[in-house]
């Protein structure tokens, strides 16, 4: 086992988190979290639980960095503040569900869920939930779920906490949170503002520009060096929190969180127009709104929550310059702007409401179980539809309403076997999913939870989106659900619940396939739709370790890091017999990608690693090697060191990021070139408030 | 410290398969810069993907080779490729969303030159050797280019259909005599007759819903197909039409319907002038100019779903593409004018279209 635990401290990275070590300190640490029993709800889940420290590094991250960097899934990037979408086990960003406090994330138009939207300092527990282990809180997780929320700060009095952060191409952020508690009440405030032009440097090698003699003929051609075009943005986030203690048992809550953004899309970078002919933008904003109650009692819990969102969110892609009048470029009705090359206008109503309980009659039964229900009315329009009789309408305008039930039971039969079963129902518009079942298994090898085997078997649908049924043009309301099986097994190991030294490290084998996935292609008449297209077979590796070492008082050492291997390949039928897809990796899956971090706390200083790396990935359903059809393997570096001082009527926190260390040149996506080295101060100011220090 | 950090990082991963392609089709790779004479074909690639690439095929050696303008230039082609014309020992190379225009040298096919700060160009149409007409996507006109300085040196407006706020649209043009005639295809009705001396805009023809492509045949007379739009489309909803037109007159000499809902495309014609051929729902269709119906059968047997067709100018082979599945490189076969199977070779994401070098 010691050699054991050598090789994994050596092949496997990782992170670590603070703890408050005393009210004068900023800067302290959580170990790995070691427990003597395995939690019920966990029997056989593939989990992976983010820190808090990885999700407050500081304020200019998405949740896109946090799981590009602590964690193995595919985070795919646009671009630096641009549209992030996260895949699972070789799935796609649709398949990955997003739950915020319980309430779906995903768009319902859309099915995705754009990350870079989503600030880490507004999360206080992240957690990614594999394959089946969804499916006790979500359908349609092909991939998985990731699951997101805000929990109630212990705050006595006043709390203030302001945080500048200063950055490469002009990139500022602000984060004020405001807070009060008492025994009863306990309320925040957070704001978040980040503007910058975004305009980073990059040598072009996508393009040559010429050098001419007199005569006009090319004497030298080069790669240039060009700014991000049109890359600019402002996201501003709030997010405010309520929470009232009614009686010891009972509690209120209402959180509400408002998005705006304002976003150029960059330029692609073979393009050669000036950067005044076009306008690329999109704006949105959202406004999530959730008003819980949950009582907990000694045999269980029960929760009720009812929720709102508002979302509108605007493209414009328009011709700008000479010649074209600066048009309105909101054009609700009536004609579009001058000059409008795409345009599209969304706005999305959704209701929701859930119901959950869970019941432990003994230490060896839980029962769970709940009711959701989601309502969207989805209203988008892009270049105006006219039906025969003159009546112009939106592309989309349609209501929705989602039911979902599901039925759980946890059975611990043995101290060292556990069994779950998780049924499930949905209800989409008027069309019933078939039952969902999914089984849990969990059986401990070593006791005190220091080696677990477990596993899962499931099946799971996905529901068309709304956009699939019905946006016109191109909307296929043939389409059929997607349907899955898949299973996995793996172990899981804890070990040195004693300081110094404490590890976790789990195994995971997985296998799903998908049938009837859905796939947009282009119409020849110029716009693009969706079918059931394709069968894909999904498996492989997931690894994930952690290890925290703490040699004496003042000093530790925390590492994570994690690794996934996933094939993922098409079984479709071809489309014709020269369709060379069939049995490759889907385009944009890298079969390998992996993350570390590793942290060295001493005193008020910390220290910060970050890496990751994806191999290869196929930009072509054929996979074959050509200029365009493969995006080259990449690994990135960041590095981060913070300081806290504690004044006598502040705390002060310092912290300098260098975020690709080395410089690297990569894309993620085709064309999409993404920032070299670039820098980050952050300067936290925590007045103390008398008593209301934090605590 | 790099070094051992990547080397740490990259212990963590397996190796890594290396796929390589597997080109099972019957034609030979070969060096373009050693067979100039022969068939481009222009591979459009995936929008807003900068996959576009040109292919080069030779019919008599029966040979091709791929991204040849990436290998002899060292640069990607751009983002969405549109077309290709020859002119004056030079191809000419529209790359739609890159907004340019580039100039090989059909020998060696490096670039000679460029134009750019043309908004969403599709085609290139050559006057004489000082002047080009380019149509835009996004654009009710076209631009007036020099091509051996490499300028632009001016623009002609036409109508556009104002009625729903669009940017109007150029799109194929066919010069005869001092004329130039120009289909507006994208959410656009007309036909649109330049005169080249002044560049004036002298006619106007209403044919139908979004015209796209344009040929002249051997009499002088002008072939369009109108595809009709789609079922909700701001321009309207028809059956598509294949239509003659006399360019004198700018009238409307015949007009052949379709089954509403068929999407009709890239209306072509032989060497000789006196067959047509198109595509419908991805099969391709072949006329006589003197017809006086739609043919009811398809021209010959074909495989998949063919997205572009062109017709080799002296021994009439017709040469057709399939994109498959619009993500992996696209197949183009070849057929004898009878219709015989003879080679397939994959070109490059979407072969879109075609031009000839003879």
């Amino acid at each position: 086992m010691k050699r054991l635990l050598h090789t994994l401290l050596l092949l496997f990275v990782a992170g670590m988190a603070y703890s408050q070590e005393g009210i004068d300190s900023l800067i302290a640490i959580d170990e790995v979290a070691i427990v003597g029993r395995r939690p019920m709800k966990q029997i056989g889940v593939q989990r992976t639980e983010f820190e808090s420290v990885a999700l407050q590094e500081h304020i200019a991250l998405s949740m896109a960095d946090v799981l590009t960097y602590n964690s193995s899934v595919f985070v795919k990037n646009y671009g630096r503040a641009t549209l992030s979408t996260v895949a699972f086990r070789g799935t796609s960003p649709s398949h990955t569900q997003v739950l915020w406090n319980g309430m779906k994330l995903n768009s319902p138009m859309l099915g995705m869920t754009d990350f870079s939207m989503i600030p880490s300092y507004f999360i206080d527990e992240a957690s990614l939930l594999h394959g089946s282990s969804s499916i006790s809180e979500t359908g349609g997780g092909l991939g998985g779920a990731v699951k997101l929320a805000t929990r109630p700060k212990e705050y006595e009095g006043f709390h203030l906490q302001f945080v500048q952060g200063v950055g490469s191409f002009s990139t500022f952020d602000e984060y004020l949170q405001l807070g009060y508690g008492n025994d009863r009440w306990q309320l925040s405030t957070r704001l978040v503002y980040a503007t910058s032009p975004n305009d980073y440097k990059y040598v072009n090698r996508d393009k040559k520009l010429n050098i001419y003699d007199e005569e006009h003929n090319i004497i030298d051609q080069y790669h240039p060096t060009e700014r991000n075009r049109n890359g600019a943005f402002k996201d501003f986030h709030a997010l405010q929190e309520i929470y009232y203690r009614l009686t010891d048992r009972d509690r209120l809550s209402l959180t509400a969180w408002y998005t705006g953004t304002n976003r150029e899309l960059p330029m692609i970078s073979t393009s050669y127009a000036e950067d005044e002919q076009i306008e690329n933008r999109q704006r949105e904003e959202t406004l999530r709104a959730l008003l819980g109650w949950e009582r907990i009692a000694s045999v269980g819990r029960l929760t009720a929550q009812a929720g709102y969102i508002h979302s509108w969110s605007a493209y414009d892609r328009r011709i700008t310059g000479a010649g074209i009048s600066e048009g309105e470029a909101e054009s609700e009705s009536g004609g579009l702007p001058d000059g409008t090359m795409e345009y599209s206008r969304n706005r999305q109503h959704t209701l929701y409401g859930h119901l959950s309980g869970e019941y432990l009659p003994s230490e060896r039964w839980l029962f769970s179980g709940e009711v959701t229900a989601h309502h969207h009315m989805s209203q988008s329009k892009g270049k105006e539809v006219i039906d025969s009789d003159g009546t112009h309408r939106l592309g989309l305008d349609k209501e929705r309403t989602e039911l979902t039930a599901t039925a759980t039971a946890r059975w611990r039969a043995t101290p060292w076997l556990g069994v779950g079963l998780t049924l499930r129902e949905e209800l989409y518009g008027e069309e019933f999913s078939p039952l969902i079942p999914a089984l849990f298994l969990d059986g401990e090898l070593i006791r005190g939870g220091r080696l677990v085997l477990k596993g899962s078997l499931s099946r799971n649908y996905r529901f068309p989106t709304l956009t699939d049924l019905y946006f016109q043009p191109g909307g296929n309301p043939d389409l059929r659900p997607e349907k899955g099986w898949s299973y996995d097994v793996g172990m899981d190991c804890r070990l040195g619940n004693e300081e110094p030294l404490a590890f976790h490290g789990s195994l995971t084998w997985f296998d799903s396939h998908i049938e009837d996935w859905i796939l947009w292609y282009p119409k020849s008449m110029g716009y693009y739709t969706p079918e059931n297209v394709k069968e894909v077979h999904s498996y492989g590796i997931e690894v994930e370790s952690s290890l925290s070492w703490r040699p004496t008082r003042d000093w530790l050492v925390a590492l994570h890091g994690s690794y996934a291997w996933t094939p993922s390949l098409n079984e479709g039928d071809p489309f014709s017999s020269a369709d060379r897809s069939v049995g490759k990796q889907l385009p944009y899956v890298p079969e390998h990608s992996a993350s570390a971090t590793l942290r060295a706390g001493w005193r008020r200083w910390e220290l910060s690693y970050k890496w990751c790396a994806y191999s290869e990935r196929y930009t072509l359903s054929s996979n074959g090697s050509s200029i365009t059809g493969t995006l080259d393997s990449y690994a990135l570096s960041n590095l981060s060191l913070a300081r806290t001082c504690s004044l006598a009527w502040c705390d002060l926190s310092l912290r300098g990021a260098i975020n690709n260390l080395f410089n690297k040149e990569y894309v993620t996506v085709l064309s999409r070139p993404m920032p070299g080295i670039n820098y980050e101060i952050f300067i936290g100011i925590t007045p103390k408030w008398g008593k209301g220090r934090n605590q | 410290m790099k070094r051992l950090l990547y080397a740490l990082g990259w212990l963590l991963l397996a190796t890594m398969l290396c796929q390589c392609s597997d080109d099972d089709n019957n034609t030979p790779p070969i060096d373009p810069v050693e067979t100039p004479q022969g068939l481009f074909v222009i591979n459009a690639g995936n929008y807003n993907t900068s996959n576009a690439s040109l292919t080069f095929y030779d019919p008599v050696g029966n040979g091709y080779d791929n991204e040849v303008f990436a290998k002899q230039n060292g640069y990607k082609l751009g983002d969405t490729a549109q077309s290709m014309s020859i002119h004056n020992g030079l191809g000419w190379i529209v790359v739609n969303n890159s907004h340019i225009l580039y100039a090989i040298d059909l020998k060696t096919l490096k670039e000679k030159g460029r134009i750019t700060g043309i908004n969403s160009p599709r085609y290139i149409c050559f006057l004489s050797n000082e002047k080009a007409y380019v149509s835009a996507m996004y654009g009710n006109q076209l631009t007036i280019i020099n091509p051996k300085t490499y300028a632009i040196i001016g623009s002609i407006t036409v109508p556009k259909n104002t009625a729903i706020g669009n940017t109007g649209s150029t799109e194929e043009m066919v010069l005869i005599g001092k004329y130039l005639y120009v289909t507006c295809w994208s959410y656009e009705k007309n036909i649109v007759k330049i005169d080249t001396t002044t560049d004036e805009v002298v006619g106007v023809l209403e044919v139908g819903i979004q015209p796209s492509s344009l040929v002249a045949d051997r009499n002088g007379k002008l072939w369009t197909i109108c595809d009709g739009g789609y079922e909700g489309s701001p321009v309207g909803y028809a059956a598509p039409t294949l239509c003659r037109i006399n360019p004198e007159t700018m009238s409307v000499e015949a007009c052949y319907a379709f089954t509403k809902g068929d999407y009709l495309s890239k209306v072509r014609i032989n060497g000789t002038g006196d067959q047509l051929y198109w595509l419908n729902n991805g099969l391709p269709y072949r006329m006589d100019i003197s017809a006086t119906e739609l043919p009811s059968t398809v021209a010959f047997e074909t495989e998949g779903y063919l997205y572009a067709l062109t017709i080799d100018p002296e021994n009439n082979d017709i040469y057709v593409a399939d994109a498959i599945d619009y993500q992996q490189a696209g197949i183009i076969y070849r057929y004898s004018a009878t219709g015989k199977p003879l080679v397939s070779f994959y070109a490059g994401v979407i072969p879109t279209e075609f031009c000839w070098n003879k």
